[in-house]
């Protein structure tokens, strides 16, 4: 179980590959027949708007497209004994065209935590590492331990984008308000 | 694991009258590694989650220090009178620091227990182990409130061996505030600008007011640009006296960091008090290593015939240099941390440092070596 563990693990770091700029990302693109553009420029727009609220979206510059910024945490440690070693930030892009769409997630950028004096995990401000240099900062063994979470991270993006493409059902409803007359009886 | 099951059994087996008892820790045993793969699946499970999930309620968290130390003082004995490290030529322990914390929706507490030297000489109370045990309660992202017994918001140095760079601590440290039990409220008008304000038990360093809850205190954070952060701080009180204190940090490369430390304390009465600024540069030289200075002058107020209060360091009237030259050597929660200090009083007549001989100088030296895990 545990080989098996380790395996699972270690395929998540191998979802991220080097764009043209050598900087890691997580990229795909999934055809979706019968969809035009708009449609499924609005369940992405839904989806980034209910599945990560906090995350920045702003428009592309052609229709369809859209791009933000969002973060998320790195840990280490098991159970109770659980520690925030630092946040992620990262820059993701989505393309709609007819019939299919894309998706990345890049610039992923480490900040340390630390614990304060009244406890709590706070950003380290000012230290900034890029994942593509992290090794020069920090540990291998670490560095091999945020990138299997932050391509754990980009695949649940990426579920959930799918999730919220392929079911209409997603998309918000229109709430009919259940009236009961007590008019006629 | 078979192996060690084997050699335990061929133990055992070797003492027959011990058979049942093999039995029954084989049997426990084998208990034990099922509950730890039940753990182990939960908390893979649960990390996968942790690592999805933008909005989650923390699940309980443990976190916390241990540190130990070597002193030496250049004379042979022990001179320099500031917080935590006081043993001379002695391996001694600081302090084990436990703290659990936890943030269901918008309210959370911190629980931080401290056991050592170093807990017994930063908590006002013999016998008790509190750091932090506060509850907070945020009522939107930029207005919360906190209740209960809090490290002071003053000063550039804390307690915890984690939360500093140099081991020894600084004349303003120990001087100041430890800290605070109150109720206080902090608002944030912007990214860059957010205000506490609180009223606090008449004295520091208090679990219990020995009159009322008179103590102000309020704390402006602005962040002038990015990575540079400022603190100005208040604290006063009919009992506990006034300190305004600056506390600020500018981390102006990923490699130099320079920090600063400035404040002023009056009593109520008799006009005793300190005041003092201390300078915190940092050079990362690698990732395992970064150098650290910490200048500091400190100055203890004449004060009055009547007055009571003498601040710890040069005696009233006179003044210190502390010139004190940090390494943190990093290796995962490990930090190693050689460090000199020289400490220099500006008059013979203010200072209480004596050399090896036993003689009155004007100034004092030692090494330390401390070892810091932090978790």
């Amino acid at each position: 179980m545990c080989v098996l563990f380790a395996k699972v693990a270690s395929a998540q770091k191998d979802l991220l590959a080097f764009n043209e700029q050598n900087k890691y990302m997580y990229y795909q693109v999934v055809s979706q027949p019968g969809v035009i553009t708009d449609t499924l420029k609005d369940r992405a727009l839904y989806f980034l708007e209910k599945a990560y609220p906090k995350n920045t979206v702003k428009k592309g510059e052609t229709s369809g497209n859209f791009t933000g910024t969002g973060k998320f945490l790195i840990v280490s440690g098991l159970a109770v004994a659980k520690h925030i070693e630092g946040e992620v930030n990262y820059t993701y892009y989505i393309e709609c065209k007819d019939q299919k769409y894309r998706y990345w997630l890049t610039d992923f950028v480490f900040t340390p935590y630390k614990v304060d004096r009244y406890g709590n995990s706070v950003p380290q401000v000012g230290i900034d590492i890029p994942l593509e240099s992290a090794t020069t900062k920090l540990d291998k063994k670490q560095v091999d331990s945020y990138l299997d979470q932050i391509g754990t991270y980009s695949k649940a993006f990426g579920d959930k984008l799918r999730y919220y493409i392929l079911k209409p059902a997603a998309l918000p409803k229109e709430t009919k308000k259940k009236v009961i007359s007590t008019k006629d009886w | 694991m078979q192996d060690v099951a084997n050699q335990l059994k061929h133990h055992f087996l070797k003492q027959p009258y011990n058979f049942l008892t093999y039995n029954y820790l084989f049997n426990m045993k084998k208990k034990f590694l099922l509950l730890l793969l039940a753990a182990s699946t939960y908390s893979i499970a649960s990390k996968a989650q942790d690592t999805v999930k933008t909005t989650a309620d923390a699940p309980l968290v443990l976190y916390g220090s241990v540190d130990t130390y070597y002193k030496d003082d250049f004379s042979g004995h022990g001179n320099i009178p500031t917080s935590f490290a006081s043993d001379n030529n002695s391996v001694s322990i600081g302090m084990i620091d436990l703290g659990l914390k936890k943030t269901v929706g918008n309210a959370s507490f911190v629980g931080e227990l401290s056991f050592g030297p170093r807990n017994d000489q930063s908590v006002p109370t013999s016998g008790y182990h509190i750091q932090n045990l506060y509850v907070n309660y945020a009522f939107s992202p930029k207005f919360s409130a906190t209740a209960g017994y809090m490290s002071t918001f003053i000063g550039y140095e804390v307690i915890s061996p984690t939360g500093n760079f140099n081991y020894s601590t600084s004349y303003l440290f120990t001087n100041g505030p430890f800290q605070n039990a109150g109720l206080k409220f902090t608002y944030a008008f912007s990214d860059k600008v957010s205000l506490m304000a609180g009223i606090f038990n008449d004295e520091w360093n208090v679990y219990t007011s020995q009159h009322d809850v008179s103590t102000f205190g309020a704390q402006l954070t602005i962040t002038p640009v990015k990575n540079w952060t400022a603190y100005l701080n208040v604290a006063t009180g009919p009992s506990s006296g006034t300190e305004f204190d600056l506390t600020t940090a500018y981390q102006i490369t990923s490699a130099f960091k320079l920090g600063l430390n400035a404040a002023t304390y009056s009593t109520t009465h008799y006009s005793a008090g300190f005041s003092g600024v201390a300078l915190y540069p940092q050079l990362a030289v690698s990732k395992v290593v970064t150098l650290g200075l910490r200048e500091e002058y400190f100055k203890s107020d004449n004060g009055t015939a009547a007055s009571t209060y003498v601040p710890v360091g040069p005696l009233p009237g006179g003044s210190v240099l502390a010139s004190t030259l940090t390494a943190n050597i990093k290796t995962g929660p490990l930090t190693l941390i050689p460090e000199v200090r020289l400490d220099g009083i500006n008059k013979q007549q203010y200072s209480s440092f004596t050399n090896s001989s036993g003689d009155p100088t004007k100034s004092a030296s030692q090494f330390v070596l401390a070892v810091v895990y932090g978790f």
